[in-house]
């Protein structure tokens, strides 16, 4: 197994393979200003929760590196995880009826983490498997045992992704691309946490 | 897929009961888990519920720890690599604005210690996924034995979003009916054992399964099928099935007009639309997280007693595609069974159980 | 009549979430759903009632009523001009 790309969005910055692609830092709404640098245009992003914004701007980056033989509208996996599940958007939907008295559907609709893999599916056209774990922290065992169980149903490659944003505003969503490869588990392992340690410190 | 996979049911714990033998029962006489709740709708309204009226406290954990007991009694000796997985859609609502997970890995740890504990929260697909998980993790060679547990209480939280959506029922579920209206919501916890050595107990094979997304709507279902389409072909394949092959679908038919019709459309193009079918919301409400879970610990049941349980609420076809919607109770020998769910985000999932020979 | 046209247009724009338009991007005549117009869907339906409910005290009790009242902002306007 190898990774084959990897992009970091947090509310400082865009990053794309370790570079910082988009500045964000002390912009008053940093993944907007994201997106606007980025240039897709998806007005269906505006409505998006905080976790699909980054995983959308963090798919996009990592779209010329998917393998180019690959049928990634049957075989590719998303294989997401975190540990607060669609917490930030849960509590905006309980005020919603707590506080303003009208519970909001579009809202609720964001209440469950998978809907971040729907929003990438409908976005790219990707029909092949999901996954939404939650985990206490950051696991790189986790993601590469993961990966490698989808690689040997036949899936070609895993797009993976840790993606949180709590209700304290941390944000952040490390995306990286898993394919086969001879590399060992270990090595892939190993580089994944030193590239999230190595992002959240830049 | 070399290797078998046993799944036998362990605990199910419901509004019809804390026993498997109760569930049957309550399946065989036709009684549903589902009343009208006054005021436990949003401002006061009335609105049905499949609540178990026992719980007093938190309802998640409750429902939880009187499972893992259940299947502590039923399962006492964990040997070999074992882990836990646990598919709920929102956990312990009670803890917002924390975690809602935070404390569900330390609850399986007081009945069963020293297990590796991952949770899977993938909209009302995530059960089928999680037992999906599980045959995965044991091909792989990484644990010989895998507890599935499938669990999601009934919430203001969630009963407020699906009265937001218009998509509750305002009497009771009819999964498939003509004058289906919407679907209930329940409450649940079942665990499946998921494991490489053949259990005492009665125990099916594990096929193969997958799933597949919609990549349509984050929250309407696709109008042609394709996602639960696409699912089931990539589980023929991998189980090396084909339609003739089914003789029984428990489907996923939560009784929302569309939800439904989509399922109806798939099983056409899969020429599933002759097998004996039914949706067991009916009976239980939509369990959401724990729905998957609830339904194949009953397909089971169904395989064991060879038992074909009619799909409460069903009077007349109200797909445009008609399936074969069993609506009496009826002995079939039952060898070879499709499970599939459909849910939020796009997902679709399936599995394809067999009796042993 | 016009300024009510002006608030609906205001109040769609950020109870729908569409940052990348302004007021005058949406004709008074124009469809709100389907591709031509706006492109809304039926969530975004859904929160139309809610808009109702809390910015004019209009309950809609069945969302097949909304076909016909969501259909721009014109009949939005109508809609409430009547009912208010």
């Amino acid at each position: 197994m190898k990774i084959l790309a990897h992009s970091y969005v947090c509310p400082k910055g865009t990053f794309l393979n370790g570079k910082l692609v988009y500045d964000t830092a002390g912009e008053e709404n940093p993944l907007k200003s994201a997106y606007q640098q980025l240039g897709a245009e998806y007005p269906k992003f505006y409505k998006m929760d905080v976790l699909s914004k980054m995983a959308f701007i963090g798919t996009e980056l990592l779209l010329p590196f998917f393998p180019k033989d690959a049928d990634l509208e049957n075989d590719l996996q998303l294989i997401f995880a975190n540990s607060s599940a669609s917490q930030n958007t849960d509590n905006l939907f309980v005020e919603s009826y707590e506080q303003l008295k009208n519970p909001s559907p579009s809202l609720f609709v964001y209440t469950l983490p998978n809907i971040v893999t729907g929003e990438l599916c409908i976005r790219h056209k990707w029909y092949g498997e999901n996954c939404f774990f939650i985990e206490e922290a950051f696991n790189p065992v986790h993601f590469s045992e993961w990966a490698q169980m989808a690689l040997n149903k036949g899936n070609n490659c895993c797009l993976c992704a840790w993606v949180e944003a709590k209700t304290n505003g941390e944000q952040e969503c490390f995306l990286f691309l898993l394919t086969d490869s001879e590399e060992e588990a270990y090595s892939v392992e190993l580089e994944l946490s030193t590239l999230i340690k190595q992002y959240r410190n830049e | 897929m070399d290797k078998p996979i046993y799944i036998s049911a362990l605990s199910l714990v419901t509004p019809l009961g804390n026993t498997i033998e109760q569930h049957f029962d309550a399946f065989k006489n036709g009684i549903s888990g589902i009343k009208i709740h006054e005021k436990a709708g949003f401002q006061q309204t009335a609105i049905p519920l499949a609540k178990r009226e026992e719980i007093t406290g938190n309802r998640y954990d409750t429902l939880l720890r009187e499972a893992l007991e259940k299947a502590k009694n039923a399962h006492p000796e964990i040997s070999g690599k074992t882990a836990v997985i646990v598919s709920s859609t929102k956990g312990n609502i009670d803890l917002l604005p924390g975690d809602t997970f935070a404390e569900t890995a330390s609850i399986v740890h007081e009945f069963f210690p020293a297990t590796d504990v991952l949770i899977i929260s993938n909209a009302c697909i995530s059960g089928v996924i999680a037992i999906n998980t599980a045959a995965d993790y044991l091909f792989a060679g990484k644990y010989d034995q895998v507890l599935v547990i499938g669990i999601d209480a009934v919430s203001e939280f969630v009963s407020y979003g699906f009265q937001s959506l218009f998509a509750l029922s305002n009497e009771t579920c009819k999964p498939f009916d003509k004058s289906r209206n919407g679907t209930v919501l329940g409450e649940g916890c079942g665990i499946v054992l998921v494991s490489t050595q053949k259990p005492a107990d009665f125990a099916v094979l594990y096929k193969g399964g997958s799933s597949s997304n919609d990549a349509n709507h984050i929250s309407g279902p696709s109008r042609t099928g394709e996602g639960l389409v696409r699912s089931i072909e990539k589980t023929f394949r991998r189980s090396g099935k084909k339609a003739s092959d089914i003789d029984f679908i428990s489907a996923h038919g939560t009784a929302t007009v569309f939800n439904d019709e989509m399922e109806s459309i798939a099983f056409g193009r899969m020429n599933l639309d002759q097998v004996p079918l039914n949706s067991m919301k009916g009976y239980f409400g939509h369990t959401l997280g724990a729905a998957g879970v609830l339904e194949i610990i009953m397909s089971i049941v169904s395989m064991e007693k060879n038992t074909l349980f009619p799909n409460l609420g069903f009077k007349e076809t109200g797909t445009s595609v008609p399936l074969n919607i069993i609506q009496h109770m009826e002995q079939k020998a039952l060898n070879t069974v499709l499970k599939t769910a459909s849910g939020f985000g796009g997902g679709n999932a399936s599995l394809i159980l067999q009796k042993q020979s | 009549m016009s300024d009510l046209k002006e608030n609906l247009k205001a109040q769609i724009i950020e109870q729908l979430n569409l940052e990348d338009l302004t007021p005058a991007d949406i004709r008074d005549d124009a469809p709100l759903f389907g591709d031509q117009g706006l492109g809304l869907d039926s969530i975004d339906a859904l929160e139309f009632i809610v808009l109702l409910d809390s910015n004019y005290g209009i309950k809609i009790s069945d969302p097949n009523e909304g076909k016909e009242i969501f259909q721009s902002v014109n009949t939005l306007a109508d809609y409430i001009s009547k009912h208010q």
